[in-house]
């Protein structure tokens, strides 16, 4: 029963990377417009972002609650040890969420809406990479679980530091790419050669960031990024990953929705594996020590009930979603081909 | 500032902006399909307009208590870590069947918003029923894990572990059915005048009349039936906590010494050094009635507990009274729409009818945020009653009253910056005229 809380825990994941990811990014891509393809971008945006992007960020919820239910003791640590950057994530989170609703049921549209738009662009950009940060803390080995310590140690040096900003910056960008392809099938004829230059950038920044991730935690001994090169799973999974960019490229250069899509969502799950498979079930690497997601985890009891409640609950979300999706066209694209 | 008094303000004050948007956000979809209804049965372009004002309303609340119950996801962790790690399990139910909820209500919530002229009618209708049933639901179930805090079940505690865990009792503890029937109740009453008092202000003014007194109509009908079930639900609310947790019910009535045909008092200065309480209204041997159904039942006192074990008693006191105080006005005002609404119509033109409703608008929400301010200050100093206490619980990180004066700064920017919004909303629905919709 583990496993299946493992799977959803897994999914949702995987689903608040591409679904939330995309939704962070396409505010990253307006910030980073020229003034008139920021007006584009916007309006493109709202219709295709619009119907989904609450239920985008209810993955994160469903993560969390997940995460407190099943592994509690892994959870903790995260909580406590990282109290000050899920703090701004959170923050951005929130600007983000009313500053997208506010620029679009504000019953007027006057200089208010500037306040809006920079609030929604930049926040945009600062929760993904204090999402990175997050992760990248995670496994950095600088968490110590140790109380003695002074609070810079406990609370600030275990996320305050390179690889994690590194790790930061190339989530945020990762979102950058997922938007651009997926708005290169939702352009207009106006935004759509905007999209194609915007997608090849965003692939040149993350393959740039990915390698400068691997190379920093190389040479500082990062014992997560070690693991991943010691181990032929994910040296083979990112091979393959690199192969796939040659696809992604052409189809992206000739706009092909569906082809550019498909490989853009591969990367993103190449990348989430090779991260999580060289160290598994060791999610959590700290300065003393690595930490078992399945360490203190719920009683058997509590993980059946959750498995069975996810379950059910998928049962009746998934489906909803799926025609929600279609309903309002993001899928169609898959049909008219 | 203490951390542990840091992370309990900050709890508060965020649990009380939230609470405010949550409420918000799971009641206006009834009016909102209501008034849906009226305009496919009736085809009065009004309601339609009315809908999809409403509907914009909907929107910015739902929207504001979603993230704001993200954050509160991650602050119970934030703040609570040792309480999460070993409730977080046991009340896992409740979080992740609203979480389940929750996500339903956002997508039937995308549906609705724009599903106008895109999807049939009927279903576009439905999914607004879906909206505010999946609101409610996820409502009562967040209301079922705190009541978990005040009724801890489904475990074993031996020696400070928590044994033989049964998800499903948790979610079923003793105080689940009461406090969820009282919040439900409260929610559509404060929503409801909340609602009614906006739209009240605006036949005052004497814009686009017609929409307002029937928004007006369709919110205060609401929170009319709501206010007046109250009382039967604070009933059994009472009662409950007489049997569970008579320390609260003695804090809430500033009760000391322990005796029989105990009086209710109303109002009064609480005097915790002298334990008493000082010009009260007494009515004789109410209490003992309203908590045991029997006149001369025995009520146990605040002196017969342990020092340590008293929560602070003129908060939980001075709340208690504003909540029924409030309660009993919207209770009346509720009667007395029904009965002008039946038998005197012609007040409905009166000024001041529509300046009674006005007056009330903010009152159910502070009777409700007063409401919670009773249970959660009665059950201090425990944050799982009688297992673990507050201060156990908090976070070891130091400097929590720097996040405390963060959030205070960002909710409080938010909860104008959505007033404004909304008041720009009423006066573009104002200025436009019926065929612009």
């Amino acid at each position: 029963m583990i496993y299946v809380v493992l799977f959803f825990l897994a999914f949702s994941l995987l689903l608040y990377v591409l679904l939330g990811g995309a939704d962070f990014g396409a505010g990253i891509l307006e910030l980073f417009s020229s003034k008139k393809n920021q007006d584009i971008t916007k309006k493109t945006i709202y219709r295709v972002m619009g119907p989904v992007w609450e239920a985008n960020h209810i993955w994160i919820i469903i993560l969390i609650v997940i995460l407190w239910i099943a592994f509690p003791a892994y959870y903790k640590v995260m909580v406590t040890s990282l109290h000050i950057p899920i703090t701004f994530m959170l923050l951005g989170i929130t600007l983000r969420g009313v500053a997208f609703v506010f620029r679009h049921y504000d019953a007027y549209e006057d200089k208010s809406q500037y306040v809006y738009n920079w609030l929604f662009r930049i926040s945009s950009l600062i929760t993904p990479i204090f999402l990175g940060m997050l992760f990248g803390a995670m496994v950095s080995g600088e968490i110590t679980t140790e109380n003695t310590t002074s609070f810079y140690v406990v609370f600030m040096a275990s996320w305050l530091h390179i690889f994690s900003f590194l790790v930061g910056l190339f989530f945020a960008s990762l979102c950058t790419f997922l938007s651009a392809v997926l708005l290169i099938g939702e352009a207009d004829e106006e935004g759509y050669p905007v999209y194609v230059r915007k997608a090849t950038i965003a692939t040149i920044v993350v393959v740039v960031l990915g390698f400068m991730v691997i190379c920093y935690g190389y040479f500082s001994n990062s014992y997560f990024v070690k693991g991943i090169l010691n181990n032929w799973v994910s040296i083979s999974l990112l091979i393959v990953s690199a192969l796939c960019l040659f696809p992604l490229w052409f189809f992206i250069r000739k706009g092909n929705r569906i082809y550019s899509r498909f490989f853009a969502g591969l990367q993103v799950v190449l990348i989430i594996t090779v991260a999580v498979v060289p160290h598994f079930p060791n999610l959590l690497i700290t300065k003393e020590t690595t930490l078992s997601i399945f360490e203190n985890s719920a009683p058997d009891a509590v993980i059946r009930v959750l498995a069975i409640s996810l379950l059910i609950g998928g049962s009746i979300i998934l489906p909803g979603l799926f025609h929600l999706l279609k309903s309002f066209k993001l899928i169609k694209i898959l049909e008219k081909k | 500032m203490e951390n542990l008094d840091a992370a309990r303000l900050q709890m508060a004050f965020t649990l009380i902006f939230h609470i405010v948007f949550a409420c918000i956000g799971m009641v206006m979809p009834f009016f909102m399909v209501v008034s849906h209804k009226k305009w496919l049965n009736t085809g009065n372009p009004i309601y339609l307009k009315l809908t999809k004002a409403w509907q914009k309303g909907v929107a910015i609340f739902f929207v504001t208590g979603a993230v704001s119950g993200t954050a509160l996801s991650f602050e119970l962790g934030l703040l609570w870590p040792e309480f999460m790690e070993h409730a977080g399990p046991i009340i896992g139910m409740p979080f992740s069947l609203e979480g389940a909820a929750f996500f339903v209500e956002a997508i039937a919530l995308g549906f609705y918003l724009y599903g106008w002229n895109k999807i049939s009618p009927k279903f576009h209708w439905f999914t607004g029923i879906i909206v505010g049933v999946a609101g409610v639901a996820s409502g009562i179930l967040v209301v079922s894990a705190n009541g978990w805090m005040n009724a801890p079940s489904g475990f074993d505690y031996v020696d400070g572990k928590f044994l033989n865990i049964d998800p499903i009792k948790a979610l079923l503890n003793p105080a689940w059915f009461t406090q969820a029937l009282h919040m439900t109740l409260a929610a559509f009453t404060a929503t409801g005048f909340a609602v009614a008092g906006i739209h009240a202000y605006q036949v005052l003014k004497g814009k686009q009349k017609e929409l307002h007194k029937k928004a007006f109509k369709i919110a205060i009908t609401f929170g009319a039936i709501a206010a007046i079930l109250q009382p039967i639900s604070g009933d059994i609310s009472a009662k409950d906590i007489a049997k569970r947790q008579p320390v609260k019910l003695a804090a809430m009535e500033a009760h000391y010494e322990t005796s029989k045909g105990v009086p209710l008092y109303i109002g009064g200065i609480v005097d915790t050094e002298k334990k008493e309480v000082h010009y009260k209204i007494e009515i004789p041997k109410a209490l003992s009635f309203l908590a045991f159904g029997d006149f001369n039942a025995e009520v146990k006192g605040l002196n017969d507990f342990p020092e340590d074990e008293i929560p602070n008693v003129a908060i939980v006191h001075y709340a208690f009274q504003v909540m029924v105080g409030l309660g009993g006005i919207l209770m009346l005002s509720g009667i007395f729409f029904f009965f002008t609404n039946k038998k005197k119509k012609q007040w409905l033109h009166k000024k001041f009818f529509w300046k009674l409703f006005v007056f009330l608008t903010p009152a159910g929400f502070l009777a409700l945020e007063a409401g919670w301010i009773v249970t959660e200050v009665g059950r201090q100093p425990w944050i799982i009653h009688k297992i673990m206490r507050t201060k156990d619980a908090v976070t070891p990180m130091p400097g929590i009253v720097v996040s405390f004066y963060l959030y205070v700064f960002v909710y409080s920017v938010l909860t104008i910056a959505v007033a404004w919004l909304l008041s720009r909303q009423i006066k573009s629905l104002n200025n436009s005229s019926i065929e612009s919709i």
